[in-house]
């Protein structure tokens, strides 16, 4: 199926500028709506492993903003059980369509570096990530060396 | 009323009168007057009351909007004691008459008015000097710095009218009044200046005098040069073109024809900011004066002598309203009504002149007047007691203030942004032979309604002024501005609708109803209650003809059996076999039957009916609808599977259900109502339908970057999901996907869309469900009455669940009364619920869980007694909204009774 003009443009232009933050870009070619791509962070307690996410663009992309979710659980305040994050260049009040969607990954990329507990999704780790951070950095390591995936060597 | 309020009210009166104006009636109240006759005293001593009691009124009104002007005031009812709120005019009038029945306070004096600004510091030498000086441009050389801070930049060219030039020699002669010259803004400032300065009046109100009285000179004044002037008209044409939404040309092509070139209301504007600085006092009631001798002088003129050009006559008009706030009761009472009464004489050219002026050049004023207007027609309507002979459509003051409204309300729509004309939906003729539903219709000979089912006429203003209220996307002023609440709680609906119906033939009678923008939805609807009533009778009593003669079957109502357990399928049947066999048996009452229950329909059974089936038809599941989780809206399934004579069959519910009174809870978006009106969706729609969408195409439409094109990357072929989820395109253009959208097509790009979107995706559905729509209302003044947002009120009712104000308006009967222990146990526990529950409660009561039109006050909720405490849960009538309720001993036994009675409420039984 052929795609939308500036979705094809924007995959050819993410995977041609080789973000070392986000890698292994896989879209099924029958619907280009949807991808997913591994985050590779480097902060800890995140840098020791991978995180897989999807980003599922509306049809009617870019007058509308794609929204992304986590496959590969992970210990951080602002994204839930769920793989559900609040990344406020996305949400419906803030979206420009002028907004590329590496420039989405990019802020994606720096919320999982440095965790924003003033807004939380997940408040019990907000706030043992604001009282008690050895607490926090531990569990958060352990929690990615169970379950991310590996970083890609290269 | 008693009588010693009545003596009380007269002595009161005449302290009012005697701080006025003394002289009349001074000696009212003295005891000689019993002298007099006796039928005659009491004859004048009711309109000595009248008037003295109006006077009191006054004093409370605008010492609630202006004070007394003692900064030291301790009333609370006064302005000036920063005590009483902020009032608008229309509360104001209305707490002004509780006060008066109070007697509450008033302040001892109404003093002189302080005057709003102090007197500036420009008054140091331009009075003096423009005595002594002989040569006068010199000298208006020197006046004109001061003020130019507020002038700006267009003092100078304006220094040497052509007008002001012909009157130089008579006035250098004598320069205390005009001797006929037209006042110009210097004019005014030098007057203003010398009456401050000098505290001499005289000079002044002469000159005001001369000019307002005459409607020839006052058209004159405030000329502008023809240069000045056609740049400022430039300037506001292209302000108003970039606002304007349209692509296509100009909606007010004759702009030029407009922009008056002898008036430059800026500068009249600027004039009357000088005159605001003078204490008012010392020419209101001069102008008051002038303004009702002007008034009468250009009705004269309009009716007999037709001397004056139109556009003088409308630059008069346009002068007079810019004059500020007088004040003072007089303009209200004298100078307005009498200036209504002129403009009722303009011709249609005139009129619609009138209103393109506001629209272009006085926007500021507009609220001005046309809060002038709704407080004089508020104060005439509480303070009159209208009767059967004489009714409030024969009450001239009212009535032409309401005429001239229709002018502001024009004015306001031009004001604002209005779309292009051409967006219309195809018109859909009912009952024409390529109806293939109506096929059967020839057998029926004409009903006595067809007969006269001549549509309104639409109103020749709007025609001359090529508007349409559909066009009006955004009114300079909201619509609800012009609503009149007095008004329209005053009016007798059914004389208005006898009126407005006998109109159309004979056009002598006065009907608001011709002037809805005035009344509120709750009294329209009942004026629509009246003809829909009428029109159903009307067929109940041609199919008893029938009957007689043996044509037909008789079949006085629309009647439909359905079961509970197949709502959809047996009222869809139902109502297609009427459709096709009896188009016209939809216009008869509805009555419903549930088969196996006793529920008689009077109107309860078919307001279950209605909330069932919008239940089920707009169930996702049906098919029909998608909801629209963005909006909280639904809309028409553009990849539907179900033919167009169900579509139609929906159009046929919602207009039974407008046609029936009763109200649904379906959840369109605006521009549904706006399309079932006539008028095809466009972008500025989106906004509701999609406000993401709409948010990032607006996005694009603000971007001013030359890039666009690389930035966007958008072609002509858009993308969207339909019902499974998948992406669908379609292009807006031939090969749409190798188009660019460009700056210079982003505009086209985004009305292409919407149009897709919201007409072209939908139109054998929305064609349908019209159609449908229409067969029931065609005949209805539906259209002529009710803008689509109040429609939207019609069908689903106000938003809101203020259940206090339903406490209110509660009645009780059976032996309740509103002190009755278990009726405080009951409001207690009813204000406790959850909302959920508060809606339950009304569905349970009522059968519906809207709001009627107009709040929940207008519900008419009865509360009777059903015996005294047992077990029986409570019960209600819905057709008459009445909830029988026995009298539980505790409170604990109320709530438990209540809760399980809505909580299983669905069925119909008698216990």
């Amino acid at each position: 199926m052929a795609a939308t003009r500036r979705l094809q443009k924007e995959l050819n232009d993410i995977r041609q500028s080789g973000l070392k933050s986000f890698r292994d870009i896989q879209v099924d070619e029958s619907n280009i709506l949807t991808w997913q791509g591994l985050i590779v962070p480097d902060n800890p307690p995140y840098n020791k492993g991978a995180f897989r996410i999807e980003i599922n663009f509306p049809a009617e992309y870019p007058f509308k903003p794609p929204k992304i979710s986590f496959k590969t659980k992970i210990y951080h305040p602002n994204i839930d059980e769920k793989g559900q994050v609040c990344l406020p260049i996305i949400s419906a009040e803030n979206w420009k369509p002028a907004t590329k969607t590496d420039q989405v990954i990019q802020a994606l990329v720096a919320l999982v570096n440095d965790p924003e507990p003033e807004h939380p999704l997940r408040a019990e780790l907000a706030e043992e990530f604001l009282k008690d951070r050895k607490k926090f950095t531990k569990n958060a390591e352990e929690f990615t060396k169970k379950h991310s995936e590996k970083r890609p060597t290269d | 009323m008693n009588s010693k309020s009545e003596t009380d009210e007269a002595s009161r009166g005449s302290e009012a009168s005697s701080s006025k104006n003394p002289a009349p009636n001074s000696s009212e109240e003295e005891p000689t007057t019993s002298l007099c006759s006796g039928a005659v005293t009491s004859r004048t001593e009711d309109i000595m009351k009248r008037a003295a009691a109006r006077q009191l009124i006054e004093r409370y009104f605008y010492q609630l909007l202006d004070g007394c002007g003692n900064p030291n005031c301790d009333n609370q009812y006064c302005a000036s004691s920063g005590e009483a709120r902020n009032l608008s005019p229309n509360e104001a009038a209305a707490e002004a008459i509780k006060l008066f029945y109070k007697e509450a306070r008033l302040c001892d004096t109404l003093p002189n008015k302080v005057p709003r600004t102090e007197a500036s510091g420009c008054d140091s030498s331009a009075g003096t000097t423009c005595n002594t000086s002989k040569d006068k441009d010199d000298n208006k050389d020197k006046e004109a710095q001061p003020s130019s801070n507020a002038r700006e930049s267009t003092s100078k060219e304006e220094e040497p009218q052509t007008s002001h030039n012909v009157s130089h020699q008579e006035e250098s002669k004598s320069r205390s009044h005009n001797n006929g010259a037209p006042l110009t803004e210097e004019r005014m400032y030098e007057l203003c200046e010398e009456c401050l300065q000098n505290k001499v009046r005289e000079p002044l109100i002469r000159a005001l005098g001369e000019a307002f009285t005459q409607p020839a000179i006052l058209a004159r004044c405030f000329a502008s040069k023809a240069a000045a002037n056609s740049d400022e008209d430039v300037k506001m044409k292209d302000d108003k073109e970039s606002k304007a939404m349209c692509l296509s040309s100009d909606p007010d092509k004759d702009v030029d024809s407009v922009a008056g070139p002898e008036l430059d209301v800026a500068s009249c504007r600027r004039a009357f900011q000088y005159l605001a600085k003078v204490p008012s006092e010392y020419y209101s009631s001069a102008l008051v004066t002038s303004l009702k001798t002007l008034a009468d002088n250009m009705c004269i003129d309009l009716r007999i002598t037709k001397k004056m050009s139109i556009e003088d006559v409308v630059n008069c008009f346009v002068i007079a309203f810019e004059v500020p706030d007088l004040g003072c009761s007089d303009y209200l009472e004298i100078a307005l009504p009498a200036l209504c009464q002129a403009a009722e004489h303009l011709p249609l050219k005139g009129k619609a002149r009138l209103a393109r002026i506001w629209a272009q050049h006085c926007k500021d004023s507009l609220r001005h007047i046309l809060e002038t207007l709704q407080q004089l027609i508020t104060l005439r309507v509480i303070s009159t007691n209208y009767t059967r002979q004489f009714q409030l459509q024969d009450d001239e003051v009212v009535t032409m203030a309401t005429k001239f409204m229709k002018i502001v309300y024009y004015a306001n729509m031009l004001a604002g942004s209005m779309e292009s004309n051409t967006l219309r939906e195809e018109p859909i003729v009912i009952a024409s032979q390529q109806d293939p539903f109506e096929n059967v219709l020839d057998l029926y000979p004409p009903s006595s309604m067809k007969a006269s089912k001549q549509l309104q006429p639409d109103d020749p203003l709007a025609i001359e002024l090529d508007i349409n209220v559909l066009d009006a996307r955004k009114p300079y002023l909201p619509f609800e501005e012009f609503y009149n609440e007095p008004l329209s709680d005053t009016i007798e609906m059914d004389i208005d609708f006898g009126n407005y119906k006998t109109e159309i033939n004979k056009g002598k009678k006065f009907a608001f109803l011709r002037y809805p923008f005035i009344l509120t939805v709750a009294t329209k609807s009942l004026g629509l209650y009246y003809e829909n009533r009428i029109r159903m009778y009307s067929e109940r009593r041609v199919s008893l003809l029938h009957a007689v003669v043996g044509a037909a079957p008789p079949m006085p109502f629309l009647r439909l059996k359905v079961r509970r357990t197949h709502i959809i399928d047996d009222a869809l049947v139902g109502l297609e076999m009427v459709a096709m066999e009896r188009a016209l048996d939809l216009k008869k009452q509805l009555v419903v039957e549930f088969e196996g229950e006793q529920g008689v329909d009077e109107g309860g059974v078919s307001k279950e009916f209605f909330q069932l089936i919008v239940e089920e038809i707009f169930n996702p599941d049906y098919g029909m609808f998608t909801h629209r989780p963005d909006s909280q809206t639904v809309w028409f399934n553009m990849t539907s599977f179900e033919t167009e004579a169900q579509f139609t069959l929906i159009g046929i519910v919602l207009g039974l259900a407008i046609y029936n009174n009763v109200i649904l809870a379906v959840n369109f978006p605006m521009v549904v109502y706006r399309k079932l009106m006539g008028k095809k969706g466009s972008f500025e729609d989106l906004a509701d339908w999609n406000p993401i969408l709409y948010n990032g195409l607006k996005d694009m439409l603000d971007y001013t970057g030359e890039d666009l094109e690389e930035v966007y990357y958008q072609t002509f072929r858009i993308w969207y999901t339909d019902v499974f989820g998948n992406a669908v395109f379609h292009d807006l253009k031939e090969d749409g996907d190798n188009i660019f959208v460009t700056q210079e097509n982003k505009r086209e790009f985004v009305e292409m869309y919407a149009d897709f979107l919201l007409n072209e995706s939908v139109e054998t559905q929305f064609k349908a469900f019209r159609r449908g729509f229409l067969m029931v209302t065609d005949e209805s003044p539906l259209a002529a009455l009710f803008r689509p947002e109040e429609v939207e009120m019609l069908v689903c009712g106000s938003k809101n669940l203020d259940f206090s104000e339903l406490e209110k308006s509660t009645e009780y009967d059976g032996g309740y009364t509103a002190e009755s222990q278990t009726i405080k146990d009951f409001w207690s526990v009813v204000h406790s619920l959850s909302l959920d529950d508060k809606r339950k409660l009304l569905e349970f009561t009522t059968g519906s869980d809207r709001v009627p039109v107009g709040g929940l006050s207008h519900l008419k909720l009865v509360i009777a007694r059903n015996g005294p405490d047992c077990d029986r849960l409570p019960t209600a009538h819905t057709c008459f909204n009445v909830l029988l309720l026995p009298e539980y001993e505790t409170k604990d036994k109320l709530q438990d009774r209540l809760m399980k009675a809505i909580s299983y409420s669905k069925g119909f039984g008698l216990l």
